[in-house]
């Protein structure tokens, strides 16, 4: 239960989570037929970005296609546009886009748009003067959304694993009535805390460990940063979740109750975390709660970790704000975590 | 099957659900503070992205590049450098995703007819919003030096013309909110029943329920039936908050919309209450019930990521999450407006499923004692 | 199988893997009998009575409840059977009312019977008064009578009690089992499991279970006669040296 579903895990949804548009579903609507739309059409076929699934011949067959959802895009050209571009003037190209997913679709079209432009350049009619754009990503030069979230993943199983864990454990003794039996022993509060987190801890490590390892084997993830400070941050960011765990324990009387707090409290951070929505779409005062949220120091963290070999320098803020409100919690949950029944 | 006992199973089973107001609460409300906190707050759209602009050059032509980077809501301008020393730190810190460098000479090539170079250098770390910025730059160049070109003989060999159908802003909005239903629906179903049955057996109340003349297909419809009764409540309120609240728009006939999300309930409640048949106690229960509905629905639907643009075999795991179907249903029937006509294959899974799983939970249960 | 057995067991075996929970035991039990099931833990009590019960299938033999055979009939032998399981007593978050119309409802008591069946059970079990109070609230010994209750709601010929007064109070005990005695003098057959080996004595016959075999079976006087004790207690503890012999 605890090391082979998070493994799983992360190999099913690292896999999933893919933003990258790869092999988009189009039509290649030509009613030109003249060289310059074949060639337009062989570009497209070619190219990476596109599969052409479809070569429709009449305005319906298209429509439906983009209604059916078969195809995200219908790339259509007219009858004048071989003649257009051979006379010097700009031949049009129609892009019909089905954005109910706005994500694909604005990016299907830029690179419709590119593999256009392009083909004014393969017919040898260079557009003079003009600029020549370079763009260098860094870090992640091939633009794998992959190495973006898969570090996401990572901790968001970590977070699951150890927050439910906590939170489940402890309130399940309540229930059963162990937790009474642990009480009356001489044991202290802060023992009985500790004896009850620290196997949680290792646990959360020890995922952490199996994690990384499967994200830079199974997903080739880059690893440029130091071991040290993953470990680091780390035992900070469990700090927090542990902590959170504890304290929902504390407020809970059932396990129901534990549990959907526990997802009352998960979820939000997660959403909020820059996991997949970057920080910076959200509203000003949305910003503002995220600075509350561990997730969203620690994926800052292992984004740096992983991709950019960032280190303390650049990185201790985060880990400040972790251990802060790590600290802080425990303390809360410590003074909640009597020993007393109620 | 006798409805009595049913009925008996489906009352007992409601005043458990009442009588435990905090479960109550946010069974009820935690769909609409998730609905209205990520309509709110999430958003894939890219604009106010944090850019330098490294100018090397400092001439008319330069400065009015830099200007148009400037007047767009697309890109941030956080600072206007002459050279590139501080582009290593600020992007490094996450201070700037763009730095770009606009060489010395530009404006004397452009004079000139030779196509000088300009660099984007961006982290690509995030690398969703670094694709889009790249295409957005990329757009404001061209669009600059083609407007500097007017008068000039010159006209673009051949462009592309976009006509967005069904979500004509692209509004990311338009097309998470259904999304959303799907997750939220789909997580409270769950959370909601995949505690109930292993709590039966942990309280040792199970037994006495299987040594009664109640069947096992009555006890699972009985707590279904109850817990439906939420899960309609919460289709209600989402539906209607992403109406109203987030101008959704709703093309597709309300009433398609309500039975296509019953059978989708059914479904959801019945793999919960599976779990719960399964799993011997309520912490292995939620322990499954969090694997197999919550990182699905949110991962493996199609709600954040596409199912297309995932690797084949993983795609093939998708079939079996039922919010995939559902969401499919949600947009068409937002966005496209779209019915039974072309949805039917979906409902059909969707019904397929929720009877697959009933039968599965009723065996389940029958079968434990013995 | 004559109308006056209620519950008869022909060469019962239960095996879960190789652990024999329950080794050939045969019995029979008249109705209105009081019939005690003594034993250690571990000895099949409990595996016994969720086989009669039609929880659990037997390994091989054969059981019949009101005529009915357990493992071909098992759903006929539900209807007519009460029963009490070790643990559960009622759902603590409902209240004395809400858990009688449950198993009312559950056992299809005749919606004319209803009213007078829940005062019956509640005068029976002391709680008249109390229909509104969240069964959470009472105290061990009325949950108990309580629970006992809800089993016979149905008038069911034949009750089987798992351990019923465990954990209960001397006097509340003492009780209990005056109410089990009217029970029996009403015609109703009553199947009871303890460990109290002083309730023995108000069972009209008893066997004893030791390591899933019936060692003893005989009234409890019949009994003490035989091993030539004074009391139940020391009949277990001969019986089981005798077996272990």
């Amino acid at each position: 239960m605890v090391i082979l579903p998070p493994v799983l895990q992360l190999i099913i949804f690292g896999f999933a989570v893919n933003l990258d548009v790869e092999n988009a579903r189009v039509a290649w609507f030509d009613q030109d037929r003249s060289a310059a739309s074949r060639e337009l059409g062989a570009m497209l076929a070619n190219s990476r970005y596109f599969q052409v699934v479809a070569r429709p011949e009449t305005e319906a067959e298209a429509q439906l296609l983009l209604d059916r959802g078969a195809v995200l895009s219908v790339v259509r050209v007219g009858p004048g546009f071989g003649a257009d571009m051979d006379r010097g003037r700009t031949g049009q190209v129609q892009v019909l886009m089905d954005g109910t997913n706005s994500n694909d679709a604005g990016i299907v079209s830029a690179y419709v748009s590119r593999v256009v432009s392009n083909l004014g350049r393969a017919r040898g009619r260079e557009f003079p003067g003009g600029v020549e754009i370079q763009p260098r990503a860094w870090f992640n030069e091939e633009l794998k959304s992959r190495n973006y979230f898969v570090p996401g993943v990572v901790m968001n199983i970590i977070t699951l694993i150890t927050l439910m864990l906590t939170a489940m454990a402890i309130v399940r003794e309540k229930e059963i009535g162990t937790m009474e039996q642990l009480m009356v022993t001489p044991v202290r509060p802060l023992e009985l805390m500790l004896g009850k987190t620290i196997p949680f801890a290792l646990i959360g490590l020890l995922d952490m460990a199996l994690a990384t390892v499967t994200a830079l084997m199974v997903f080739h993830v880059p690893f440029r940063g130091s071991v040290w400070m993953l470990v680091g941050s780390s035992c900070l960011f469990l700090l927090s979740t542990l902590g959170t765990g504890l304290f929902l324990s504390t407020i809970s009387r059932t396990q129901q109750q534990a549990m959907m707090s526990a997802f009352f409290f998960f979820t939000p951070a997660f959403m909020l975390s820059g996991f997949t929505f970057p920080v910076r779409n959200m509203p000003e005062p949305i910003q503002w709660l995220t600075y509350l949220n561990p997730l969203r120091y620690f994926i800052e963290v292992l984004r740096g970790v992983f991709l950019k070999g960032t280190g303390v320098e650049i990185l201790w803020p985060q880990l400040a704000a972790m251990g802060l409100i790590g600290v802080t919690i425990l303390l809360v949950s410590a003074g909640r975590f009597q020993k007393r029944l109620d | 099957m006798k409805f009595r006992r049913v009925k008996a199973m489906a009352r007992k089973e409601f005043l458990h659900i009442v009588r435990d107001t905090r479960s109550l609460v946010m069974a009820l409300l935690v769909p609409l503070f998730m609905l209205f906190l990520f309509g709110y707050a999430l958003s894939l759209d890219v604009d106010h992205i944090p850019t330098m602009i490294v100018d090397q050059d400092q001439t008319p032509s330069s400065r009015e590049l830099r200007a148009r980077f400037e007047g767009t809501p697309y890109f941030e301008v956080r600072g206007v450098e002459t050279s590139t020393a501080l582009v290593n730190r600020e992007i490094d810190r996450g201070a700037i995703l763009l730095a770009v460098v606009i060489p010395a000479g530009f404006h004397r090539d452009l004079a000139r007819g030779e196509r000088p170079g300009v660099q984007l250098l961006l982290d690509g770390s995030d690398s969703n919003t670094a694709s889009i910025a790249i295409n957005y730059a990329q757009a404001l160049i061209t669009g600059w030096s083609l407007e500097r070109m007017a008068g000039r003989r010159a006209s673009l060999p051949a462009e592309a013309q976009v006509r967005v159908f069904y979500n004509s802003d692209l509004k990311s909005r338009n097309f998470l909110i259904p999304g959303l239903i799907a997750v939220v629906l789909m997580i409270i179903a769950a959370l909601l029943t995949s505690l109930t049955i292993a709590r039966e057996w942990e309280n040792g109340s199970m037994e006495q329920l299987l040594s009664t003349p109640l069947r096992p297909a009555e006890i699972v419809l009985g707590k279904l039936a109850a817990y439906f009764a939420i899960g309609a409540v919460d289709v209600v309120t989402s539906v209607l908050v992403s109406i109203f609240v987030f101008d959704v728009p709703l093309r597709g006939n309300l009433f398609f919309l309500a039975f296509a999300s019953g059978i989708f309930l059914f479904g959801a409640l019945a793999w919960g209450i599976l779990i719960s048949a399964i799993a011997k106690t309520q912490l292995l229960a939620y322990q499954m019930g969090m694997l197999s509905s919550f990182l699905p629905a949110f991962l493996l639907s199609g709600f954040m990521y596409s199912i297309e643009n995932m690797p084949q075999a993983i795609q093939v795991t998708t079939y079996i999450v039922p919010a995939r179907y559902f969401i499919a249903v949600l947009k068409a029937v937002y966005l496209k407006g779209e019915g039974m006509t072309l949805l039917w294959a979906q409902i059909v899974f969707l019904a397929v499923y929720g009877g697959i799983v009933f039968a599965l939970a009723t065996r389940k249960i029958g079968h434990k004692v013995a | 199988m004559p109308a006056e057995i209620a519950v008869e067991i022909q060469g019962l075996v239960k095996r879960f893997g190789d652990f024999v929970a329950v080794d050939n035991v045969s019995l029979t039990v008249a109705k209105g009998e009081i019939f005690g099931f003594l034993g250690p833990n571990g000895a099949g009590k409990s595996t016994t009575i969720r086989i009669l019960c039609g929880l659990l299938a037997p390994t091989s033999g054969r059981a019949f409840v009101s005529g009915f055979d357990v493992a071909t009939e098992p759903e006929k032998v539900k209807r007519s059977i009460g029963y009490m399981s070790q643990r559960f007593s009622l759902y603590d978050d409902l209240t004395v009312e809400e858990n009688l119309n449950f198993f009312c409802g559950i056992y299809g008591v005749p919606k004319e019977r209803r009213e007078e069946r829940k005062q019956y059970v509640l005068s029976m079990a002391g709680l008249t008064g109390k229909r509104t109070v969240m069964t959470r609230l009472l105290a061990g010994g009325w949950k108990q009578r309580l629970a006992l209750g809800t089993a016979i709601l149905h008038e069911p010929p034949v009750l089987f009690l798992d351990e019923p007064t465990s954990g209960v109070d001397p006097i509340a005990r003492r009780a209990f089992w005056d109410l089990i005695d009217q029970l029996s003098q009403a015609g109703r057959t009553i199947f009871v499991t303890t460990h109290y080996m002083d309730e023995a004595e108000y069972c009209h016959r008893i066997a004893l279970l030791y390591k899933g075999k019936a060692v003893a079976m005989d009234s409890p006087r019949a009994l003490k006669q035989e091993m030539g004790v004074g009391s139940m207690e020391e009949v277990f503890i001969s019986a089981i040296e005798r077996e272990d012999r």
